[in-house]
């Protein structure tokens, strides 16, 4: 067993080391170094802990390819948790080091305070976290992180975006899209109750707002990919932060819509929100954009004087295509974020 | 990015300075960027200030904005890039509205507008991408091929001793203290930056300037602590915490830390004060809350460990923050002129969100045996003993005074100041002030006849104290300040020191020694300049340089 030097580079510049055997993968060994990177399956399936090797050599394991496009693999990109390496690395990590937790994910209990159907299939959970020993219950987590829900007895985790910004009331709110036949999906609706206590474990995840100055935001989001765009929208509004911000809403259909009256209330707090509503399939009377939110991107970055952020979240075929769109309008890569939502 | 303006710049490569993606403090290359073209705008607002103010129709609004701009270019205290993009465009509005003025007031006393250039006509790009280019031109080396690294390190010298005077000037803002004088010598500051200045007499002269400014500008921050909370009184204070919800306050802002007091009041929060704060437990009007319980933890560099397992909400009320860890993200706050990516902002000393977060964390548990240092000899203290000090020096009981302060720092280098303070034989005083005390002001001193060996003057900020202290001693003793028992051994971090070094220096003091290392703008020329002109001495060791003081060898 030979054992390799990993360096990591974050984003906003900050190094970390630890030491990795050629039979570890990446994500483990930084683990047993008290270095947490954002991840979620580790499994290879999911595409959270996506990074750029930039120096060494190293095995790919078994992955899902729709958590690594080849464009990205071409370029050095891999999944940490299925990263085996054969050298020293050097890794280029594509989020700012506050999002490495150093020490232990926490895990704690929560009441379920609120379900709400909110849309065809899609679910507003909210959770109250319980008190913890010292009587507190703080809802700590940046804006597009996610936490994983485990229901006692059940053995199922699933990862949910928060769509709500940390506080100190230990509130923590979730959109759920009911997957016919799934585990989680059909607890959520036939047997979950208010009151009924969960397990959550995080905060994690990298994607989120990042700082560049004043450069426009574009949020671009699938069905419940609104989550993690609602919160950092929250936060923007709580921040009173002064950016150009657009949101792009996506669904196949008019009915699929939800969260409409939220938006509307974010529109008041943070008055330059423009909201784009996308709807694939609509009704004859529609008057909002009808196709996908990237081919409303497609054409307003046609447009664009300034290039500006984009933020992607829903489906690995919804991200790719608008990934697409961005680089054929030379936004550069490193202002296209996104959070794939994949099934684990 | 290029930036040396403090002690801990990047020294690995042969030209010193933070030039990769990151400097050593945190900030990234964008806000460094964006930092450089805000001074370029404040310089533009001052070359219309100037010319205002000499007609009659001054703007200390725009004199305001810029002692803001500048405070938050300082070391540790900004680093968001958001809130310096906005800063740009405002910066150019200010100017515009003093421009107006300015040409105003020409006309109308029948003279010809100046046509003003550089700064004074830039206009921000309306995107990121557009600023960092601008950026790209003004930063501090903007000229090096022409003029060389001597006059680079003289403007530097310049420009960031005016950031200390501006950092000073707007802690007495915030108490609601301003001068004309104050504004006008920052604005002929400015001006006379923004001429791209290649005269070194012109730049050491605008130093020793800014040198004396800065004396005004402490004498009005000490008018306005003294002014709004009573002058400072020798006071135990508890270094250990007490069982009970907590806020914990850091920063140098006591007007701040007054209206969180005035807010916490009865709701059953210990406010504990940190770092560069520890000074307020000793000012009468702030010490009469109950609820101001303690000191917690030490200097700024052992803040990410120490705001972790500070089990309250923390409040950040000047320089110097470092990069928030994860564990307390949530429950830091910024106030004042500080700013961090995605931390909360309180702009209106409203901090009713700060309370609710202290009221949801769990506060300390368990009562631990009390341990207390003593803090608040400043001026009026020392003074107020001022016969039996004289007579202790005339005894011969006290030999020497030693003035061992200033910014603390992570260096090994600064293990210096610990050896300095412990190993200073038992007939010594020292006096000490800034956060460089916390690697000392937990040890015994002992005392001599009743003076205690270590007097806390205060924050960097009471730097005015320690200069009135030795003004009194000199005169008591009918001899000029170099002639007393007194040797300077000050510490430098940020650009708040590096102003009040060029105001011991426009005093005439000499032998100050200066580490732990001398700041990277000082070429060895101008570091030659300084030896030569002023004795500025570079430390050794704590021990030679303790035998070199007592010898009082004079440089």
């Amino acid at each position: 067993m030979n054992l390799h030097a990993i360096e990591l580079t974050t984003r906003d510049g900050n190094q970390l080391r630890f030491e990795c055997a050629d039979n570890q993968n990446l994500l483990e060994a930084a683990a047993n170094a008290h270095i947490v990177l954002p991840a979620q399956c580790g499994q290879g399936s999911c595409g959270t802990c996506y990074a750029d090797v930039t120096h060494g050599e190293f095995t790919l394991g078994k992955h899902n390819p729709s958590a690594l496009s080849a464009e990205d693999q071409a370029k050095g990109g891999t999944l940490l948790c299925c990263t085996f390496p054969h050298s020293d690395l050097n890794i280029s990590l594509p989020f700012d080091n506050d999002r490495i937790l150093i020490g232990e994910v926490k895990i704690r209990n929560a009441e379920i305070s609120a379900i709400e159907t909110v849309g065809e299939n899609t679910l507003r959970l909210e959770l109250c976290l319980v008190p913890d020993e010292d009587g507190c219950c703080l809802a700590e987590f940046e804006p597009g992180q996610f936490m994983e829900l485990e229901v006692p007895g059940l053995a199922i985790k699933r990862a949910y975006s928060l769509s709500n910004t940390g506080n100190w009331e230990g509130r923590l709110e979730f959109l759920i899209r009911l997957q016919p036949g799934g585990l989680f999906s059909t607890w959520l609706k036939e047997q979950a109750t208010v009151g009924q206590t969960l397990s959550v474990h995080g905060p994690k995840g990298a994607f989120g707002l990042y700082e560049s100055g004043l450069r426009p935001r574009w949020f671009l989001a699938g069905g419940t990919g609104l989550a993690p765009m609602l919160s950092m929208l929250r936060h923007m509004a709580d921040f009173q932060e002064p950016h150009p911000v657009r949101l792009y809403f996506g669904a196949n259909r008019v009915e699929d819509l939800f969260c409409q009256s939220e938006l509307k209330a974010l529109q008041v707090e943070l008055p330059q929100l423009q909201v784009i509503y996308c709807v694939w399939k609509p009704e004859d009377n529609w008057e909002g954009f009808q196709g996908t939110p990237v081919d409303a991107l497609t054409q307003d970055l046609a447009d664009a004087m300034v290039m500006p952020d984009i933020y992607l979240c829903g489906p690995p075929a919804l991200i790719d295509a608008a990934e697409a769109a961005a680089r054929a309008h030379g936004v550069p890569d490193k202002q296209v974020l996104s959070e794939r939502f994949l099934p684990t | 990015m290029f930036c040396y303006q403090c002690e801990q710049t990047d020294r690995s490569n042969v030209e010193s300075g933070c030039a990769t993606a990151k400097g050593m403090c945190g900030k990234d290359a964008t806000t460094s960027d964006l930092q450089d073209l805000l001074i370029h705008g404040l310089e533009g607002i001052a070359q219309y200030a100037k010319r205002a103010r000499a007609l009659n129709v001054p703007d200390n609004a725009a004199g305001e904005f810029m002692l803001y701009g500048m405070f938050t270019t300082l070391t540790n205290v900004n680093f968001n890039p958001t809130r310096f993009s906005t800063l740009l465009q405002e910066a150019a509005l200010v100017r515009d509205r003093v421009k107006a003025s300015y040409i105003t007031a020409a006309l109308a006393a029948d003279q010809m507008p100046e046509q003003l250039t550089g700064s004074a006509i830039w206009q921000p790009a309306a995107d990121l991408d557009g600023l960092l280019k601008q950026a790209a031109e003004v930063g501090i080396n903007a000229g090096l091929e022409n003029v060389g690294p001597d006059i680079i390190g003289l403007r530097s010298l310049v420009l960031y001793g005016l950031k200390g005077v501006c950092a000073y000037a707007h802690h007495a803002y915030a108490l609601g203290r301003e001068s004309a004088t104050v504004y006008t010598g920052i604005e002929d500051a400015l001006d006379f930056l923004s001429s791209a200045p290649t005269d070194v007499d012109a730049l050491l002269n605008q130093s020793m300037a800014l040198g004396t400014l800065n004396l005004e500008v402490m004498a009005l921050l000490d008018e306005a602590n003294t002014g709004s909370f009573g002058a400072q009184q020798p006071t135990q204070v508890l270094v250990t915490p007490t069982p009970g919800k907590a806020i914990l306050v850091s920063g140098h802002d006591l007007g701040d830390l007054a209206a969180l007091l005035e807010q916490t009041k009865d709701t059953g929060i210990n406010i504990y004060t940190h770092g560069e704060m520890l000074p307020a437990h000793a000012y009468p009007k702030l010490k009469a809350y109950s609820h101001l319980v303690g000191n917690y933890g030490g200097a700024w560099q052992d803040q990410q460990k120490e705001f972790t397992e500070f089990p309250g909400a923390i409040l950040m009320t000047s320089n110097c923050i470092i990069e928030p860890q994860p564990q307390y993200r949530q429950r830091i706050f910024t106030a004042g002129p500080v700013g961090w990516p995605g931390v909360r902002h309180i702009s209106d000393k409203n901090f009713a969100p700060l309370i609710q977060a202290a009221k949801a964390l769990p506060g300390f548990k368990d009562a631990v045996s009390e341990k207390t240092i003593t803090v608040g000899f400043g001026r009026d203290a020392v003074l107020g003993v001022a016969d039996k000090v004289i007579e202790a020096v005339k005894s011969g009981a006290i030999r020497h005074f030693f003035l061992v302060g200033g910014c603390d720092g992570a260096a090994s280098g600064r293990n210096y100041y610990t050896d300095f303070a412990e190993q200073a034989p038992q007939d010594t005083v020292i006096m000490t002030l800034g956060c460089a005390k916390y690697r000392f002001n937990q040890h015994d001193f002992g005392d001599i006849g009743g003076i205690p060996r270590l007097l806390d003057l205060g924050q960097c900020n009471d730097s005015y104290s320690a200069i009135k202290i030795a003004t009194a001693l000199a005169e008591a003793f009918e001899c000029g300040v170099n002639e007393l028992p007194l040797s300077l051994v000050v510490s430098w971090f940020e650009q708040k020191a590096a102003a009040v070094l060029l105001t011991l220096l426009a005093l005439g003091i000499r032998n100050v020694r200066l580490g732990p290392t001398l700041p990277a703008f000082l070429t060895p020329n101008l570091v030659q300049v300084l030896v030569d002109k002023f004795g500025l001495l570079p430390n050794t060791t704590a021990q030679a340089d303790i035998e070199a003081s007592l010898s009082r060898k004079a440089a």
